[in-house]
């Protein structure tokens, strides 16, 4: 247990030394926020920012989890997992530390958006819908880094692994409910969305931040899907010869 | 300390380790062989990184097979490249490892065991600024924080310059003094011929020889026999097999553009 928060100190020293990557991975999300929320012409509501911010919250943590298989491939490649795995602590701690990385750093960077998003004036309803979105986000993050890190124990290159990243990113984000609302989108699109993890994500963050209730099957799936793939990792990290 | 029984490695159909007996007690164990003779191999088993399809092997009285985290306790593994994070200090990257095997007056430890190194002064610089026979002995560090009983090397000296290789076997001969098991592979003849106790040299998976150099070089005729020459005589491939393909290696140089 110790070991899965070393392996977690290990990769968030290593970000915050890199100082051009923090910077870039905490403007850019605002940026979207700010080009997006502010200049798209949209009828469906009157307070778009409002609307967005939930759905950017889930994209950067979403995005920062499928690009942080890049950590695994890293470790792999360069032979650090060799040294790692010949030491006393079990695979699984360095498994879930960098799970716990990824997901705390998109938690981060929605934390950037929500702040920007509070000073471009959206409102703030309780703190308990605030922390309840944070829990949406935390399980979320779990499910995606879970799946980032599977596909980065597969994938033997960074070239390999970016192409899978956004063969499946991009789709992922369209097909949710970040940019609009199930009932403005076409029939085959509303399928799609409705059995997608993000909308699950992102209906429930923008439910708790109006001030309404959250939709608990979609929680429970998010649950229930974070720990499917979290064991399937489990178990492939401690067979994977590497 | 080591003993090894009919350890056998397929990688499908590729026979990398074929029914290897080895015995080590004490000293420097040194494992010679060309490149692709399966020494990275034997050494990735007996740390515990990979399952050998055949035999078995024990480590201080451990069973590789069905004790491999008392395995990993006292033993360190060295792997062929070198894996230290380059944005964090000397001093971080020991206390890593210090604090993953658990060790007890850790910041202690990690100042002796830099200190053993001769890496106090540059400690706290980013490992970005280290030269590479620096970073081979931070290598070290980090393996010596829990006291192994036994020492994986692989390839400890490869890519170094002379004056870093020496100051490396200098450190290597002084672990071995204090009663550390030295296990490591190499392809420098001389440096296996002057430091190790004894060598294996293993051929296409197979041991071929195992011996005391000095041994090894007096069985051969003539004058003044060096491992070179034991080398040569004992492995059938040459170092490359294929020949160098000019066209091939223009068009990957031009991708790389
Ligand atoms: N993971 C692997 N999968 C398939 N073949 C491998 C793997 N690792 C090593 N080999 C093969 O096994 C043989 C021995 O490799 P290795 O032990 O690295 O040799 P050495 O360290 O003596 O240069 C080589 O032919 C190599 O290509
Ligand atoms: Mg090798």
């Amino acid at each position: 247990m110790n070991a899965t928060w070393y392996y977690f100190e290990r990769d968030l020293v290593k970000w915050i030394r890199g100082k051009v990557t923090v910077f870039s991975h905490l403007v850019t999300p605002a940026a979207w926020l700010i080009f997006v929320g502010l200049t798209l012409p949209v009828t469906f509501t009157d307070n778009y920012l409002e609307y967005l911010t939930p759905g950017i919250m889930v994209m950067s943590v979403l995005f920062a989890a499928l690009q942080s298989g890049n950590l695994v491939i890293f470790d792999k490649v360069l032979g650090f997992l060799n040294k790692f795995f010949a030491m006393p602590p079990p695979r699984e701690s360095y498994l879930f530390g960098t799970i716990l990385f990824i997901t705390f750093r998109g938690m981060i960077q929605a934390t950037v958006i929500f702040c920007v998003a509070v000073l471009l004036g959206i409102t703030i309803y309780s703190l308990k819908s605030v922390l309840l979105t944070y829990v949406v986000l935390f399980l979320f993050g779990i499910l995606f880094a879970s799946i980032a890190t599977t596909i980065a124990l597969a994938v033997d290159d960074h070239d390999g692994y970016a192409a899978i990243n956004s063969m499946i990113s991009m789709p992922l984000f369209f097909t949710s409910t970040a940019l609009m609302p199930y009932d403005k989108m076409p029939d085959w699109l509303q399928m799609v969305a409705s059995v997608n993890p993000v909308s699950y994500a992102i209906d429930n963050a923008r439910a708790l931040l109006s001030g309404s209730d959250p939709v608990i099957g979609e929680i429970v799936m998010l649950a229930v899907g974070a720990v499917i793939v979290l064991t399937i990792c489990s178990y492939l990290f401690r067979r994977a010869t590497l | 300390m080591i003993e090894v029984n009919d350890l056998t490695k397929y990688f499908g159909n590729l026979c990398a380790v074929d029914h290897v007996s080895l015995h080590v007690e004490n000293g420097i164990f040194g494992l010679l062989g060309p490149n692709g003779a399966g020494k990275s191999t034997i050494v990735r088993i007996l740390s515990t990184l990979l399952k050998p399809t055949g035999g078995n092997a024990t480590i201080c009285g451990y069973d590789l097979a069905r004790e491999p985290k008392k395995v990993r306790e006292v033993i360190s593994y060295v792997p062929q490249e070198m894996a230290l994070d380059i944005k964090l200090t000397g001093r971080e990257n020991a206390l890593l490892y210090a604090k993953l095997y658990g060790i007890a007056d850790r910041s202690r430890k990690v100042d002796e065991v830099l200190e053993l190194m001769e890496l106090t002064a540059r400690s706290d610089d980013l490992v970005r600024t280290y030269s590479g026979g620096m970073r081979r002995r931070l290598e070290l560090a980090q393996a010596l924080v829990h006291e192994p009983e036994v020492l994986f090397l692989d390839e400890p000296t490869l890519g170094l310059d002379v004056a870093a290789r020496t100051k490396i076997w200098r450190h290597i001969l002084s672990l071995q003094e204090q009663g550390i098991v030295i296990f490591m592979t190499t392809h420098y003849m001389e440096e296996a011929d002057e430091y190790c106790d004894t060598v294996a040299i293993i051929d296409h998976g197979r041991i071929v020889a195992l011996d005391t150099p000095e041994r090894l070089k007096s069985e051969m005729e003539g004058e003044k026999t060096s491992l070179n020459d034991v080398f040569i005589d004992r492995v059938t491939t040459p170092e490359e097999e294929s020949v160098f393909d000019g066209y091939k290696f223009r068009t990957m140089l031009r991708r790389r553009r």
